[in-house]
């Protein structure tokens, strides 16, 4: 006769101060442990904020399973919100980012036409330490990035495990978000920050007169008081 | 201004659970129709801590909307009780009636015919109310019991912690009183709501030096919530010194005053910081900054012990980044208070904040109780790092939710984990 090792085990979800238990299985995602925990408790705010925390402080590893993720049968888990998921923590610059990013966009403007910047660094990480340069039309009132160009940049986005962190643009005059800005951002991931850079970059290799925003999960843009709420020189 | 616009924001979290059908009038009117009968007799006001827990009930109270009935005797106030102003307990709660939300008054009691009976320490009542609950506790510790479950103590603390404590626990159980009359959407919700017969906290006692505590030079960031519930706190410590700066560009809008402890409907259009400032003076020497703390172009140099008490993420990293030494800091989610504290080489509020939330930037849903439980926290977190005291790292971080704290994981001790992405790239972080 063989016998079936019963693997399951209970933990306990604390939300607004109440304990549940909840039966899970060595085998199972993080994940779906997360949303079982969300939906016993019935909760509808902000529901993808929500992160189960450990009694150390750590967040327990969503793309892990139970056993992986070290859970324990009886450990007390506390959900509650984790703003990590809204994206966006502070990018840290190389340092000359900013500098060679000006040189470009005024080098291809021309103080005439609009231009686009890339910052790029490793997927994962708040690192910026590289940027892209797009093929793109350009005229004072816009620009269009060539689709066989962003094709291929995608591809090597992947290879190289990089990923686009900020996009950067010129306007003629005043630096704000359009709506076109607002509709069509290269990446369209809560917490991607986009900078706009007034007078086509003339003037002073500096961020203190951009427009700074972040996309929210909501899919609107929220206007940043400055650019140290999105990145620093490492 | 009406009621409905200073009462917005405890609207706006009763929203969460309430049925769908309610209007913000039915909400708002819940609030103020509860009538809440506060008792107690002359030993027990005969205390600092006593008359503490009756002021910061009624206050707690009234910036829900609710009518207070008090049953007490006149007796001198031991010490100042600001926004209170007047050296009569009785008299100067009267005096609030109205001045903190539109239309929450506070009567004498034969005005009042109470649905909840709130009764401090060993005070006798003759009633067999179904809602009654006792207040009671000491320095550091606060509890709250219904009607002959436990035997209370009178007060008689020195220190109020626990008295404001017990304040905030009687609060809660009004609150709830009110969304539970109101009708809660899920079913499965009302386990949030349902009273609780006793429950107590303990922010820990702690040796305090008979000839005071000298907490030194503290900036605030924030003249708001919780910065204003910290303050009220720090307030009524015996015998405590410290000065600063409080920084904040805010001005108090209708909306501040149901949960802005020193404030009051008579502030309304006036900068925050100067009203934090006149209601400190006295006893807390704090200069108003009314601009925004920005990092980047401020000119000089925190203070080596900070209090931050903004809900908007950056701006506590970049707090973070400049304070040179000691940082607490406090915030609130709906129910949900987290109160931490930075010492340099700890894991810090970047660790344990670390990414931008979206909803900070909505109106916030509040309600006064929530918002002290925050201020309060960081109050004992400043008191302790001054004293040489402070928490464990076990203990680095505090998530609170008040409404059930009769249950075992109501509040939970954490330590807080560096994080290898701390957007403030701090030393603990560094180390990883």
């Amino acid at each position: 006769m063989t016998t079936i090792a019963e693997k399951k085990f209970v933990v306990e979800i604390v939300y607004n101060g109440v304990t549940k238990p909840l039966q899970v299985q060595p085998e199972e995602q993080v994940t779906a442990l997360l949303q079982k925990a969300i939906a016993t408790f019935g909760i509808t705010q902000n529901p993808h904020l929500l992160s189960l925390f450990r009694q150390d402080g750590s967040v327990v590893p969503e793309n892990e399973s139970i056993e992986r993720a070290g859970l324990k049968p009886g450990e007390v888990l506390l959900l509650r919100p984790n703003a990590v998921k809204g994206g966006g923590g502070l990018l840290r610059l190389a340092r000359d980012i900013v500098r060679t990013t000006f040189h470009t966009l005024v080098e291809c403007g021309r103080g005439e036409c609009e231009c686009a910047i890339y910052w790029t660094g490793p997927t994962g990480e708040d690192l910026v330490d590289g940027y892209e340069h797009p093929i793109h039309k350009r005229s004072p009132f816009g620009y269009e990035v060539d689709d066989f160009w962003l094709t291929e940049f995608w591809k090597r986005l992947a290879i190289s495990k990089r990923s686009i962190k900020v996009q950067v643009h010129t306007h003629p005059g005043e630096a704000f978000h359009s709506a076109t800005d607002n509709q069509w951002p290269i990446v369209s991931q809560p917490g991607f920050v986009s900078i706009v850079i007034p007078g086509f970059a003339a003037g002073e290799p500096s961020l203190d007169r951009a427009w700074v925003g972040r996309l929210q999960a909501d899919g609107t843009w929220r206007r940043l008081v400055s650019a140290t709420e999105a990145v620093i020189v490492a | 201004m009406s009621a409905l616009e200073e009462l917005n924001r405890t609207i706006l979290l009763c929203r969460d659970y309430v049925v769908d059908k309610l209007t913000d009038e039915d909400i708002c009117h819940g609030f103020q129709s509860l009538q809440v009968l506060c008792v107690s007799d002359l030993r027990n006001l005969s205390s600092h801590s006593g008359q503490t827990a009756l002021v910061t009930l009624v206050s707690l109270l009234s910036r829900m909307g609710m009518q207070v009935g008090l049953t007490i005797p006149e007796v001198a106030m031991l010490s100042p009780q600001p926004p209170l102003s007047g050296s009569s307990l009785f008299t100067a709660l009267i005096a609030s009636s109205e001045t903190l939300i539109t239309g929450a008054t506070v009567r004498c009691n034969s005005d009042v015919n109470p649905d909840l009976i709130f009764v401090l320490g060993d005070t006798q009542i003759d009633s067999s109310h179904a809602s009654c609950w006792r207040l009671s506790g000491s320095d550091w510790y606060g509890a709250l019991a219904t009607e002959g479950t436990t035997e209370a103590q009178a007060w008689a603390a020195k220190w109020p912690v626990g008295s404001m404590v017990s304040a905030a626990l009687a609060a809660n159980e009004a609150f709830k009183f009110v969304v539970r009359r109101l009708t809660v959407r899920d079913q499965t919700d009302q386990v949030f709501f349902a009273p609780s017969r006793s429950c107590s906290w303990s922010f820990d006692s702690v040796p305090v030096r008979e000839d005071g505590v000298h907490l030194g030079q503290v900036d605030l960031i924030s003249a708001g919530a919780i910065s204003q519930a910290a303050l009220y706190a720090l307030m009524r410590f015996p015998n405590i010194q410290m000065w600063g700066r409080v920084f904040d560009d805010d001005l108090t809008c209708a909306s501040n005053l149901n949960r802005n402890m020193l404030t009051l409907a008579s502030d309304v259009g006036s900068s925050k910081v100067k009203v934090v400032a006149q209601r400190c003076a006295g006893k807390l020497h704090l200069d108003p900054v009314a601009n925004r703390f920005v990092g980047k172009s401020f000119d000089g140099e925190l203070a080596r012990r900070v209090l931050v008490g903004v809900d908007d993420i950056p701006s506590r990293w970049e707090v973070q980044c400049h304070a040179p030494g000691w940082l607490a800091v406090s915030g609130t989610s709906h129910f949900n208070v987290s109160s931490s504290a930075h010492s340099p080489d700890a894991p810090c509020s970047g660790c344990l904040h670390p990414v931008d939330d979206s909803a900070a930037a909505n109106p916030i849903p509040t309600v006064s109780f929530v918002s002290f439980w925050a201020g309060l926290a960081m109050a004992v977190r400043l008191l302790r790092e001054a004293l040489g005291s402070p928490y464990s790292c076990n203990r680095q971080h505090l998530w609170l939710t008040p409404l059930r704290m009769d249950l075992p994981h109501a509040a939970m001790w954490l330590p807080v984990a560096p994080r290898r992405d701390c957007p403030v790239h701090c030393l603990a972080s560094q180390g990883l």
